[in-house]
């Protein structure tokens, strides 16, 4: 993991400082309302409907263990015992006091985090792949890249600014487990021939209104022009991008205005100025930064195929487990374990302080310290070895966070929605759980194998409703919450790219999701045949070779009993 | 009135703006004279030969005049006073001083001693600026550690 140095720890603590002067002169009435509400946004901190949300950057989704203890802590100091994975790796904190607040970066910086830039118009957080550093189908580890952004985005004087929100996504694997084709930047990292890593850039890409997918815009880029190339882009957004229309005012609005071609002639035209001029990485700092991501000291185990296979047989709830949560590692004898949140009855992404606690014990125990949070709202394990997974699996289902549900229908991605934001068109919360509630045959979700359900409260999309295998989005129809339903979308799984999701129709209440959900699953189940290899085909397949129509007719039979 | 900061030798000062600039636009500018752009003017060349450049900030949170201002500092070496004028907060000039203004005629509800506190309330940067080309991977030795 990247380890701050001397310049990273005076520079946020500063950034507390700073913070802490201008929420004095707020208190004070020296800032009004909206003034205020710019400076707070640019560190994190939300006025959600009951309450300020704080939002804790987690660089990437990696965390180590010490970092997640002190989480823990101030959710249990500050706030009211939880905190909330979000869909971008981040964590959330729902109570905070606005006073507060300085406190809290102030105990974040202690363990060297921060929540700079994790809302407001300007670069966020950049994200990547949750297997980073441990997936087998990874090419090259993303880390020291997004790292090497994060440091370039930080407080930069020029685009701290922007007309929107913009999110960079990175993935150095075969899958894209970081949905690179619906971000503002989505960066593609690999090796070229000579070994030098080299990026493939995509712009304009995103969910929310108008979803697009981004275009290529720049290939084999050499690392060390990447912060300048970056800078281009950020430039031509910066000055171009529509500032008169918040809907209209992101990246791919631009894009598509001036086609991509038209944009990516308007980077060139200014990288020729920018290019091999003083932003250009060094060689030192690519090697420091890769430096720190070097692997942990994994020992030299064989593969516990024999031993895991008689633990299965022995035990079919860890059988589940190791089929569905846990992933091949690119270390032979460790695993990459998953551990879900997604419990009935608890809010996707919710954890409590004692479940980071003891997460962070198993990380210390089992994964060289590390973990990761998954933009699926789950704690990754990177690096267990085999033969501790069925110790852990024992351990996990006594914390309730050893649900064997990774990818399938009930770990749904959830947006907070209704119940605590203050955009919201609909509650999103208590439509999971209504789902989980009418899915809970464990058999039954195996056999329907993979099934991505993803819910947004309004049209922002932080549940990502577009890309989810189905789509839930909540919709105002006359002051009553609507829910619009939308099939075959998906972020860029199983090596190919993402995919938006189609609408069935008209919308639904609350209350009747749950049997459409049923019906659309039974459409499945009725059309799915046997692949070459033998198992059945996916959601996805199915819903490609069938298209919607079937699905229609099936959600809106007999309408009027419904 | 407005309040005029203003940089020398390394020291800022404020005062009220009693300056009377006879400011020309992109359509009536003469070489020698003052100039003022709005934040989607497209610089050129030509500008250089202002005598002072102002630059409108129509919104304390709109960032297009902080490229603005680094494109006539890099790309068309303006060396003469860069002045922000408009909605100029004191929280974006820290943001302004590293893009290259250079005076700042400051909103008349802003308080310019708040303003004089916070225009450099960091000790480094990570990315170079106009004031300071060089990234901070260039300018110090980074990866120490004190315990
Ligand atoms: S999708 Fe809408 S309701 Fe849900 S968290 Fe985002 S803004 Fe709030």
């Amino acid at each position: 993991m990247y380890q701050y140095d001397n310049f990273d720890r005076q520079f946020v603590q500063e950034r507390v400082e700073h913070y802490r002067a201008q929420t004095q002169r707020y208190l004070d009435g020296k800032l009004s309302e909206e003034e205020f509400l710019q400076l707070r946004l640019r560190n994190g901190l939300y006025v959600q409907r009951l309450a300020p949300m704080l939002r804790v950057a987690v660089p990437y989704g990696t965390l180590s263990s010490q970092q997640l203890h002190k989480l823990a802590e101030i959710a249990r100091r500050y706030d009211r015992g939880y905190g909330h994975l979000s869909t971008r790796q981040n964590v959330q904190f729902n109570w905070p006091e606005l006073e507060e607040v300085p406190d809290i970066l102030e105990a974040l910086a202690s363990v060297d985090m921060h929540a700079i830039q994790t809302s407001g118009n300007c670069i966020r957080n950049v994200t990547t792949d949750e297997f980073a550093g441990a997936a087998r189908d990874e090419t090259i580890d993303p880390r020291p890249y997004c790292e090497l952004i994060r440091q370039w985005s930080t407080n930069h004087p020029e685009f701290d600014w922007l007309p929107r929100k913009f999110k960079i996504a990175v993935t150095g694997a075969a899958e894209d487990r970081a949905a690179i084709a619906v971000h503002d930047i989505g960066i593609r990292v690999y090796r070229d021939d000579s070994g030098t890593p080299s990026f493939d850039i995509y712009a304009g890409g995103g969910l929310g209104r108008t979803p697009v997918i981004g275009a290529a815009i720049c290939t084999g880029l050499p690392v060390k022009h990447l912060l300048t190339y970056l800078e281009s882009c950020m430039r031509v957004y910066n000055r171009y991008g529509r500032r008169d229309n918040k809907y209209k005012a992101r990246i791919k609005i631009l894009v598509r205005a001036m086609s991509p071609e038209g944009f990516r002639e308007k980077v060139e035209a200014d990288w020729v100025h920018v290019k091999d001029g003083p932003g250009t990485v060094t060689d030192e700092e690519i090697q420091r930064l890769e430096s720190a991501f070097t692997e942990p000291p994994f020992e030299s185990l064989e593969e516990a195929t024999d031993n895991l296979q008689n633990q299965r047989v022995a035990h079919p709830g860890f059988s589940r487990w190791l089929a569905q949560n846990v992933g091949l590692h690119k270390q032979s004898g460790y695993a990459v374990v998953t551990l879900s949140t997604k419990v009935t009855g608890i809010p996707p992404g919710d954890v409590s302080d004692e479940q980071m606690d003891v997460v962070a014990d198993w990380a210390d125990e089992y994964s060289f310290g590390e973990l990761r949070i998954s933009h699926e709202q789950n704690f990754v394990l990177p690096h267990v070895p085999q033969a501790s997974l069925f110790e852990l699996w024992e351990r996990a289902e006594a914390a309730g966070l050893g649900a064997a549900n990774k990818g399938l229908l009930t770990d749904m991605i959830c947006c907070p929605g209704g119940d605590y934001c203050s955009l919201a068109n609909a509650k999103s919360i208590p439509v999971a759980e209504a789902i989980q509630r009418k899915f809970d045959d464990y058999d039954f979700l195996h056999d329907l194998g993979d099934l991505d359900i993803n819910i947004s409260g309004c049209m922002n999309a932080c549940g990502h409703h577009h890309v989810g295998h189905i789509g839930i989005l909540g919709v105002d129809k006359k002051g009553d919450e609507f829910y619009q339903i939308s099939l075959g979308g998906h972020s860029g799984h199983s090596g190919t790219t993402a995919s938006l999701g189609q609408i069935v129709g008209p919308s639904f209440a609350r209350e009747e999701v749950p049997e459409i959900i049923d019906r659309i699953i039974g459409v499945y189940l009725d059309n799915r045949v046997e692949t070459v290899n033998g198992e059945a085909e996916s959601f996805l397949d199915c819903f490609k070779r069938t298209g919607i129509e079937p699905y229609k007719e099936r959600v809106y039979a007999n309408a009027d009993k419904r | 009135m407005p309040t005029l900061i203003k940089g020398k030798e390394g020291q800022w000062n404020c005062n009220p703006d009693t300056e009377e600039v006879d400011w020309t636009n992109v359509d009536t500018f003469d070489a020698g004279k003052p100039l003022m752009l709005k934040c989607d003017d497209e610089p050129d060349a030509g500008m250089t030969a202002a005598s002072l450049i102002g630059v409108e900030f129509p919104a304390f949170n709109d960032g297009r005049a902080l490229s603005l201002a680094v494109l006539l500092r890099t790309r068309f070496g303006f060396s003469g006073d860069l002045r922000a004028i408009g909605e100029v907060h004191e929280d974006i000039l820290h943001y302004m001083v590293r893009c290259g203004f250079t005076s700042f005629q400051l909103s008349p509800d802003r308080n310019p001693e708040t303003a004089l506190g916070v225009l450099t309330p960091y000790s480094g940067c990570y990315q170079g600026s106009v004031v300071d080309p060089d990234p901070a991977f260039r300018r110090l030795s980074r990866g120490s550690v004190n315990s």
